[in-house]
């Protein structure tokens, strides 16, 4: 065979091996750097700092622990343990029998324990062989129970012997330990003395970095028991909707915010505000007082933390409302709801961008994204967490403004928040100022309300054409503080960023528009004649209005002082309570309206319009003229100076054109409008314009009936997607008010423009005229916007499961039902309802004249009572020497049940009870009235009926007695509940603070019982009378000592003589309130198209008016 | 710099590139460029073709621009000849476009698109394309000369030699993984993955992409309907490549790189894979943005952008413009010139066969001939479309939504 030719290889083994070598180790470098690059994770380097953290803090704590005193003592305990030592040593023979007999019998002890277990096994498995012998008719089975007796005799042997050997086991113990009791005794001492820094020991080597730390957390080791873990709740009815399915919530927050649910690590500043929170509550016997050492030890806690040199920074602050939220006994407990159902965000993401975090301003995105060209944990020392706008992220969270925009996905059945001060009034922001009128919002809070604007079917009665084109041009010119909104002149039509040409084209339109919709509106409207009033005093007029309640819902005002500048500034809504804007102005009302409609009106504003949200204060006819004669006063002239341009005929032309176009063809639109008259061309474009604007979403106007409001539905606004909201081209834009504002690009932020200055998208846009943006102004401030973009972000679709929904039960849903009309109807203008209200507390200087608080109506009053009173105030008069009347509402049953229901519900009261009928037992009522004279009631309270009628007939005649600034006690028997009346004698401050009546019997601060003066009374001379008529309803006087002193039977006693005083019996309300509803007068045609002049008949039958 | 960024985002408009790389292409292969034989006949044709260009141009800018980017670009081709083929020119040409690129990286808006995750390796498929498809023809190029100089090519001169498979294959082939382990871990850490948030129906991305090897079917899209882009132009794509190995039964070219020998079969296949079908996915990638609106490669992708949809039918162009009648009701009637020029279409293979593909009728035999021209045809329909659209606005030939049948 021929030797075989050598085959040379292509490439040089040694350059291929070279190769291998070096690419084989760049391999295993790049690995290296792969598992590094997983490892490096930014929760991790949270986790890390947070442990560094409470290691500084032990090790500050335990250097705080070990001081001088406490090592000398130890000294000395370690001592007398080697003194103890020595001693035992001494008698060693002795104890090292007694240790010798212990092994001895512990030995035995363990032979016959086992002796006795096996043998009781062997029973157990004897009992089952026999049982199913006999069971299974074997023949062994006779034998089989025999040899059972056997062994059941055999192991209760044992169990004897076991019992014995036990007993001298136990005995030698005792022996043993009696030799080392005194050395023991020491040990203990030692370990109770050092018990802090053992705990404080034993919680640094948790936090320790040692070699353990570093093994368990070392890459690729770490899946072992690592001690860096994501800390994840699962909440499994919180949902998340992954588009096609929910899935539910898994909260991995607190892997960085590690102690947001752990007190301690409050900031500073929150540490500081808890204290002062805690003590007001503890002040107030708010907290329980078994409660109170807790509370206590907490309060000392957070004071050390306010005074601390270092400060605890986000993200490992504990949540400021702990108490509230997250705390395992808050009403939100972490376990239960996590974070994000209410924060929003990616729930399960462990990175910063990716979790959502939403800056709440331009700075803070810029604090947040700034950072270093390779950006990594290294970045957040100095708080740049690497935020990147996530466009794909459809939760993002809300910025800290919005913070409570995530309590309505629960709460959205609640009119009033418990804590969410803040939503609470957002909602009532958004109630009143009317949102829900032209944005449908199918949400329980925000339906079945009235339209918010006046009714309009009757404007011709009111007021001018000329009044009305200048008020729709501007209202704000008008009234600074008015709700209605500016459609005209607004920067997408005459603002600086439209040409000039169109600017000016623009001007021209929009009166056209404006005159176009007076024409529509006073062409469609009733001219019913409205008496004109006799003579009014107008002084007397001015102090009726300031006094019977007006202010409570009306403001008179039209400049303040600014509390920053101190100079005087036109009034901004939102410088008076929520509840007093819920009326108009009253400056300017003498040159709106005429006086025979405002003499009507205010006679009874359901006269003109039968669903009218203001109620009779049932003014007298001379009242009503008095109250007219000053109202007329407040005029404006100067607003009707404003010039009215004329209709350009052109611009009318073009602009009904407009409309017509879209069914007709030009030369068909053009014929059916030269056709009409100019009146009739007005009347057209009005209704048009009415249609274009909406003005009927929020009046009623006639021919506008049922018609959709003209809105977005805001429903799952918050939910809608970022790319559906037109930013149109803008960044920056300057407000009306001169300030600059920033767009971020996201939700938040286009709303809370958008409410601020709704024309500013259009900045740029090329639009035709009826294209444009068609929102009004409402000159929102900055707080007002705010609180209307949180609700807006709050409608969301996010689901959560049925049980987690917020009063849901159906004595909530009562009670809610009960809120949604006490906002509707105001009553906090003048009450304190739920806690909060009476807004018309500003304009009563002397405390004592304010109406009554109502927090505590509903176990205060009767409901039959009450109910009667809501249907008619009249029917009793509680506070003769009020002049805030408590006007007639003409509440339907419907909704006067609804109130009582609520009121009881709240009081945890039952609605209705036999208790009026209760009579007591003289003796009872006799002591009563010893108490009662002894602690001075009648020194405010009358006992005796009111003038010479009965007591529960109206007490409108008898003048107010300023003397006695309390209800007469006759009229308690048809009023309160009879549990209250001792309660409320008992603790007046905690349910009404700052009531005026006395609290007669204090609580003693260490066991919160109650104390009674009177004990210590009854044997001063002043009360000789008393003890001696008393006497002889006790036995001893040991025993009236002991009456006298419990405070609980007094005020028992009280009620029961407050009881035997006045009728069970009241006067029966009138179906509607005092007066009723008058007929509405007769109805006069009406001119066929009015003129833009006022020429208005105002004659008519002096009776056709009203009473 | 604005206007050449200005002039390349007009050029690589869809209806320019592709008019721009049609002609070079057929350039290339009609005449011969590998011989360096342009000036022997019809070049005047094509400087023809570049006059035209340049005089619409006058009246249409990007028609203009087209005439520059053509002339310029044949200038030097014509120029450079067989040099094209030189490692020299190979590595110019790179340098030239990877410098072209990394200028281009200067752009805020062409990083933006280039950089994103998803689309760098369709950036390197586009160097790997051209560097590829460079050296096959420059290997064409070199054995071509030694086949015309009577030589031998140079696969057969290598193939006589004889190595082991172990350690000269598998070991390199060791190393190769290895490296590319590393590229890819380097890659995977470089660029993250684009993950994104839980898909959402109600709201979908735009633009709306599908994979990028299937960007050439939705780009197709745009000018069919989904019953021919997307189910039989695929179906025909993958029988028609299957079909290859019985249509094609040139003998020559086998087992080397020629150009010379197998001139028809590589222009087919290179147009139908390079402008058919890479062309449309890079187009897909990197030049259809939001609403799938065409953006040059330096134009801010605006999702607001806004063109005029004016496309019409056959029918109506010849019904309502050319005859000015209303279209007629039945639809038979109302198609008939559609239909009737897509039967003709069908039709041409026996035409040919007798005409100017009379060479190929008697080379290939009637089976192989009609199917090869049939599916010929419907390879070339694409292109055809596409130029009716941009020239007539034509969105259907055949247009019966009655039947919902439109081509």
């Amino acid at each position: 065979m021929k030797p075989q030719e050598p085959i040379p290889h292509n490439y040089s083994m040694a350059k291929l091996n070279l190769i291998f070598a070096l690419s084989s180790l760049f391999l295993l470098a790049f690995t290296g750097l792969m598992v590094m690059y997983d490892y490096v994770r930014g929760w991790k380097w949270f986790q890390l700092e947070f442990n560094r953290m409470q290691r500084e803090r032990i090790e500050q704590d335990l250097a705080s622990v070990g001081d001088a005193r406490q090592k000398a003592e130890l000294a000395a305990l370690d001592a007398s343990t080697r003194q103890r030592e020595v001693e035992l040593a001494g008698h060693r023979d002795q104890y090292r029998r007694a240790q010798d007999e212990y092994d001895r019998w512990e030995g035995r002890h363990y032979a016959a324990d086992e002796d006795y277990r096996f043998a009781k096994a062997s029973l157990d498995a004897k009992r089952y062989e026999s049982e199913m012998a006999s069971l299974q008719r074997r023949s062994d089975s006779a034998r089989q129970q025999q040899e059972y007796a056997v062994m059941t005799r055999h192991v209760n042997d044992l169990q004897l012997t076991l019992q014995a050997v036990t007993r001298s086991r136990d005995a030698a113990k005792a022996q043993v330990d009696s030799w080392l009791a005194r050395i023991k005794e020491v040990e203990d001492k030692k370990k109770k003395l050092t018990e802090r820094s053992d705990l404080l020991n034993k919680q640094l080597a948790a936090v320790k970095t040692d070699t353990n730390f570093l093994v368990l957390n070392a890459p690729m080791l770490d899946f072992i028991s690592p001690t860096f873990r994501i800390d994840q709740v699962v909440l499994p009815d919180l949902f998340v909707s992954v588009n096609f399915m929910n899935v539910p919530r898994v909260d991995r927050c607190q892997t960085c915010h590690r102690a947001i649910d752990r007190q301690g690590f409050e900031s500073k500043k929150e540490a500081a505000r808890l204290v002062t929170e805690l003590q007001a509550k503890l002040d107030s016997f708010e907290i329980p007082v078994e409660k109170a050492g807790d509370t206590k030890d907490r309060i000392t806690a957070l004071k050390k933390i306010a005074d601390a040199p270092y400060d605890t920074p986000n993200p490992f602050r504990t949540h400021p409302k702990l108490d509230t939220f997250v705390g395992s006994a808050s009403p939100h407990p972490l376990l239960e709801y996590g974070c994000t159902v209410c924060h929003r965000g990616q729930d399960r993401a462990t990175e910063f961008g990716r979790a959502g975090h939403t800056p709440m301003s331009g700075k803070q995105e810029y604090r947040w994204a700034e950072g270093s060209i390779l950006p990594g944990p290294w970045d957040y020392k100095h708080r740049h967490w690497g935020f990147q706008e996530n466009e794909f992220n459809e939760t993002p969270m809300y910025p800290r403004q919005y913070y409570e925009s995530g309590c309505l996905k629960c709460h959205s059945g609640q009119v009033s928040v418990d804590k969410g001060d803040r939503i609470t009034h957002a909602t009532q922001v958004v109630e009143l100022y009317g949102c829900y009128a032209c944005h449908k919002i199918s949400n329980w809070r925000f339906t079945d309300l009235r339209k918010p604007g006046p009714d309009l079917t009757g404007i011709a009665e009111k007021t001018t054409p000329a009044w009305a084109a200048r008020w729709i041009a501007e209202p704000h010119d008008f009234r600074s503080t008015t709700r209605m909104p500016s459609f005209f002149y607004q920067r997408n039509m005459v603002g600086p960023a439209v040409g000039a040409s169109e600017r000016a084209a623009n001007i021209i339109r929009q009166n056209v528009e404006i005159q176009a919709i007076v024409s529509y509106l006073f062409a469609r409207s009733t001219h019913r004649p409205w008496t004109p009033p006799g003579q009014g005093d107008a002084a007397h007029g001015k102090q009726i209005v300031e006094s019977v309640g007006c202010m409570g819902c009306h403001i008179e005002q039209e400049t303040v002082k600014d509390s920053t500048s101190g100079a005087m500034r036109m009034a901004r809504r939102d410088d008076f309570p929520l509840e007093r804007n819920y009326g108009f102005n009253l400056v300017g009302v003498g040159t709106k309206t005429n006086p025979g409609w405002i003499y009507n009106w205010v006679k009874n504003p359901k006269n003109y319009y039968p669903d009218a949200p203001m109620p009779s204060l049932r003014l007298t006819d001379q009242e009503a003229s008095d109250v007219t004669a000053y109202l007329v006063l407040l005029r404006k002239p100067q607003f009707m100076d404003k010039p009215l341009l004329p209709v350009d005929p052109g611009a009318l032309h073009e602009l009904a054109k407009s409309y017509m176009v879209n069914t007709l063809t030009d030369v068909d639109a053009d014929s059916k409008l030269r056709s009409m008259s100019r009146d009739e061309q007005l009347v057209y474009l009005g209704q048009r314009s009415i249609e274009k604007y909406g003005c009927y979403s929020c009046h009623n106007i006639k021919g506008f009936e049922g018609l959709k409001p003209i809105g977005t539905e805001l429903t799952i606004e918050g939910s809608k997607a970022l790319h559906l909201f037109d930013f149109g081209f803008i960044h920056d834009y300057i407000h009306e008010s001169g300030k600059s504002e920033h767009v971020l690009h996201n939700v938040p932020s286009w709303v809370y423009n958008k409410v601020r200055s709704p024309r500013v998208y259009d900045d740029g846009r090329t639009k035709s005229y009826n294209d444009k943006l068609k929102m009004p102004n409402f000159h929102l401030s900055e707080g007002e916007a705010t609180d209307i973009t949180t609700v807006v972000l709050a409608l969301t679709k996010d689901l959560v499961a049925p049980q987690k929904i917020a009063a849901q039960d159906s004595r909530s849903r009562l009670m809610e039902e009960g809120r949604k009309r006490v906002s509707q109807h105001n009553c906090r203008a003048c009450h304190v309802v739920d806690g909060y209200g009476r807004a018309i507390a500003s304009t009563i200087a002397d405390t004592a004249f304010l109406p009554p608080d109502l927090s505590p109506e509903g176990s205060r009053v009767q409901s039959p009572w009450l109910f009667q009173f809501l249907k008619d105030p009249t029917v009793m008069k509680i506070r003769p020497w009020l002049s805030v009347r408590m006007p007639t509402f003409h509440f339907t049953d419907e909704e006067t049940n609804t109130l009582v229901t609520y009121f009881s519900a709240k009081g945890n009261v039952p609605q209705f009870d036999t208790t009026r009928n209760v009579s007591s037992d003289p003796r009872n009522v006799e002591v009563g009235r010893a108490v009662f004279t002894m602690l001075r009631c009648a020194q405010c309270h009358k006992t005796v009926p009111q003038g010479a009628a009965v007591a529960a007939t109206t007490a409108a005649a008898v003048p107010a007695d300023t003397a006695s600034l309390a209800p007469n006690l006759t009229l308690a028997r048809v009023r309160l509940r009879h549990a209250w009346i001792s309660d409320w004698i008992r603790r007046p401050n905690e349910f009404i603070p700052g009531t005026r009546m006395p609290t007669n019997f204090p609580r003693d601060a260490a066991t919160g019982g109650f104390q009674s003066p009177l004990a210590l009374a009854i044997d001063t001379p002043p009360f000789a009378v008393q003890k001696a008529s008393l006497m002889k309803y006790f036995k001893s006087e040991e025993e009236l000592r002991k009456t006298m002193g419990d405070a609980v039977s007094l005020t028992e006693y009280l009620r029961d003589y407050i009881w035997s005083l006045g009728p069970s019996e009241m006067r029966a309300a009138s179906p509607a309130g005092e007066e009723g509803l008058t007929p509405v007068p007769q109805q006069v045609a009406p001119p066929a198209i009015p003129p833009l002049k006022s020429s208005r008949n105002r004659a008519g039958s002096p009776e056709a008016g009203g009473r | 710099m604005t206007f050449i960024k200005d002039f390349v985002d007009v050029l690589s408009g869809s209806s320019i590139s592709f008019l721009l790389l049609t002609s070079l292409f057929s350039f290339l292969i009609f005449f011969n460029l590998l011989d360096g034989r342009l000036r022997s006949k019809g070049g005047s044709v094509f400087i023809g073709f570049g006059l035209l260009f340049l005089i619409s141009g006058i009246f249409i800018r990007p028609l203009l621009y087209l005439a520059i980017a053509y002339l310029v670009l044949m200038f030097l081709l014509a120029n450079l000849g067989p040099r094209v083929w030189e490692t020299r020119t190979g590595l110019i040409i790179l340098v030239a476009g990877g410098g072209a690129f990394g200028l281009s990286m200067l752009d805020p808006q062409f990083y933006l698109i280039a950089a994103k995750p998803d689309n760098v390796p369709i950036v390197a498929m586009i160097f790997l394309l051209g560097f590829f498809t460079w050296v096959a023809l420059r290997k064409a190029y070199l054995n071509d000369r030694q086949l015309l100089a009577g030589g031998i090519p140079w696969e057969k001169t290598e193939s006589d030699e004889k190595l082991f498979t172990c350690p000269d294959l598998v070991y390199t082939e060791m190393l190769c993984m290895i490296v590319l382990t590393i590229v890819m871990i380097v890659w995977s850490m470089a660029l993250r993955a684009p993950l994104e948030e839980a898909a959402n129906p109600t709201s979908s991305p735009n633009p709306a992409k599908a994979p990028w090897y299937f960007l050439g079917l939705q780009e197709m899209l745009v000018y069919f309907d989904p019953w021919l882009a997307g189910v039989l132009l695929p179906t025909l794509i993958i029988v028609g490549l299957m079909a290859i190995p019985y249509i094609d039964t040139n003998p020559r070219g086998n087992g080397y790189y020629s150009f010379r020998e197998r001139k028809w079969e590589l222009g087919i296949f290179l147009y139908g894979f390079l402008v058919l079908w890479s062309f449309l996915i890079i187009t897909g990638t990197f030049l259809r943005g939001p609403n799938w609106n065409f953006f040059g490669p330096y134009e801010y992708w605006d999702p607001n952008k806004l063109v005029p949809l004016v496309n019409i039918d056959l029918s109506e162009l010849i019904w309502v413009k050319a005859l000015g009648v209303a279209l007629p009701k039945i639809w038979l009637i109302r198609e008939m010139f559609g239909i009737l020029f897509c039967l003709a279409y069908l039709g041409l293979p026996p035409l040919l066969a007798v005409g100017p593909f009379r060479r190929f009728y008697q080379k290939m035999g009637p089976p192989r001939y009609y199917v090869g021209t049939f599916l010929f045809l419907i390879m070339m329909a694409l292109p055809i479309k596409m130029v009716l659209r941009w020239l007539f606005n034509l969105k259907y030939i055949v247009h019966i939504q009655e039947i919902f049948f439109n081509v």
